[in-house]
């Protein structure tokens, strides 16, 4: 990294780096020269899970080939919590500390975490059709993870509904804070209570429910779509960023005119 | 830090914590109208009036199903079990693929007479264990494990088990 | 049930998504930066 386009004050303690970052300038002269490089990986990694899970990853001794829809479904259920979660944390950036990236992020995370959240009930659904033999059921995981699709759609209209754009901010990030609760519901759900849908196969703490070689391609195409998130999430910081730069640039030179 | 962020952040905090606390309370009180089906037990300790639509759910018990055919729509009778009850079920209407001994289901329908409970839907809940066919063979050769019997042994014992090449 | 139209409806969910959903991020990204750049010549 360059150290000369580096101002003085680095991070000094633990989790300073997200205070840091927390600068505009600063996000950009970091997030443009990475971009390339995580776009490309998220393009790499999302191509080879996709391919994989399609064509070569075996058929489940139970489900066939159907379980091929593991490989889209899992990763986007994933992918829509961990940007809620990143919502969430913006969120109490942004209430708390009132860093202005943090307001910029939570607009730009939220029309493409709802995408991914919609991808997975798809996807879910097409799922459930051919093994169940419903497309949708009203237990608790399906019900909780409908409530994250709305709480997504909830904080785009809102952050957008105020001519004051702080005042959305505040709102959406109220209301970001408020739907956090929901993400462990959806975790537990098929713990807590009796559901349709199959109890959780990945666990960090005992063994994984699922054959290694199935495992792999799971892996993978869970990466690329985290990194395709994140790429898609910062091009659009980045952008926002641009964007009030021009608009504040143009109102400057009509000033200077009038 | 300075006073008012920490002020900020302690509000956020506590608002949190009370926002919590009532959906959690929320949520214990709710816990029935949140749980997708009864299973046998709850069935036998709490039985619903007859002709109350509700979700039943458990394992299809090994050795109990019996197809008639009448013209060309197939009418099944099974039970369904928790390993402590068992319901007898009769459903009219073709089957999930994945219905079969020992697999999980939930039946949508209401008591008849006779404690017979039917079904107008049979939806199958599979497990949440992921493995190629082969992997399943081995582990019945083995003798490690049964479908029928309930869920596969321990995850570590088979999730990089070496198996011969297609066999 | 044949599997494969669900399956086959999946994928390609996924893949117009991530293809959709990344050109348009790349799209706007850029307009943005070019426009902000185009400003600042001035």
């Amino acid at each position: 990294m360059n150290e000369d386009v580096l101002p003085a004050g680095r991070p000094a303690r633990a989790g300073g780096w997200l205070h840091y970052l927390a600068n505009p300038a600063r996000f950009m002269r970091v997030a443009v020269p990475t971009l390339p490089w995580l776009s490309g990986a998220a393009l790499l990694l999302c191509v080879a899970g996709i391919i994989w899970g399609y064509q070569f990853a075996p058929a489940d001794w139970q489900q066939g080939d159907a379980a091929r829809i593991m490989y889209v479904h899992v990763p986007a259920a994933w992918v829509a919590m961990a940007g809620y979660a990143a919502l969430a944390v913006c969120s109490l950036f942004s209430l708390v500390w009132r860093h202005p990236l943090a307001d910029i992020a939570a607009e730009e995370i939220g029309p493409v975490g709802a995408g991914f959240t919609a991808l997975c009930l798809i996807s879910g659904s097409l799922w459930g059709r051919p093994m169940w033999g419903a497309y949708w059921v009203w237990d608790a995981r399906l019900t909780s993870v409908l409530i994250l699709f709305f709480l997504y759609l909830g904080h785009i209209a809102l952050i957008r509904a105020f001519d004051n754009k702080s005042h959305g901010y505040r709102a959406a990030a109220i209301l970001a804070l408020a739907g956090a609760v929901n993400l462990p519901i959806i975790v537990y759900s098929v713990q807590w209570w009796n559901t349709l849908h199959q109890g959780n196969t990945i666990s960090f703490t005992g063994g994984s429910k699922i054959y290694i070689t199935m495992l792999y391609p799971l892996l993978i195409s869970t990466l690329g779509f985290y990194l395709a998130f994140i790429a898609m999430v910062v091009a659009r910081i980045c952008a926002a960023i641009c964007e009030r730069k021009t608009a504040s640039a143009l109102l400057a030179a009509a000033e200077e005119r009038a | 830090m300075r006073p008012p962020k920490r002020r900020r952040l302690y509000l956020v905090l506590a608002c949190g914590l009370c926002f919590s606390a009532a959906v959690a309370l929320g949520l214990a009180a709710f816990s029935s109208s949140l749980t997708y089906f009864l299973s046998p037990r709850q069935l036998v300790a709490k039985p619903p009036p007859t002709g109350q639509s509700f979700r039943l759910g458990g394992i299809v018990q090994v050795g109990s199903v019996s197809t008639t055919l009448s013209g060309t729509t197939p009418t099944t009778h099974f039970a369904v079990t928790d390993g402590q009850a068992a319901v007898n079920v009769i459903y009219t209407g073709v089957l999930p693929d994945l219905f079969r001994e020992g697999q999980g289901v939930v039946a949508i329908g209401s008591m008849g007479p006779g404690g017979v409970f039917v079904a107008d839907e049979v939806l199958a809940k599979h497990g949440a264990a992921y493995m190629p066919k082969d992997v399943e063979q081995a582990l019945k050769e083995a003798g490690k494990w049964n479908p029928k019997f309930g869920p596969p042994p321990a995850a570590s014992t088979w999730n990089t088990m070496q198996v011969k090449a297609g066999s | 049930m044949n599997p494969w139209p669900f399956i086959n409806g999946a994928y390609g969910a996924a893949v117009l998504f991530l293809a959709g959903a990344g050109w348009l991020s790349l799209a706007r990204y850029r307009r943005a930066r070019r426009r902000l750049a185009a400003v600042e010549k001035r």
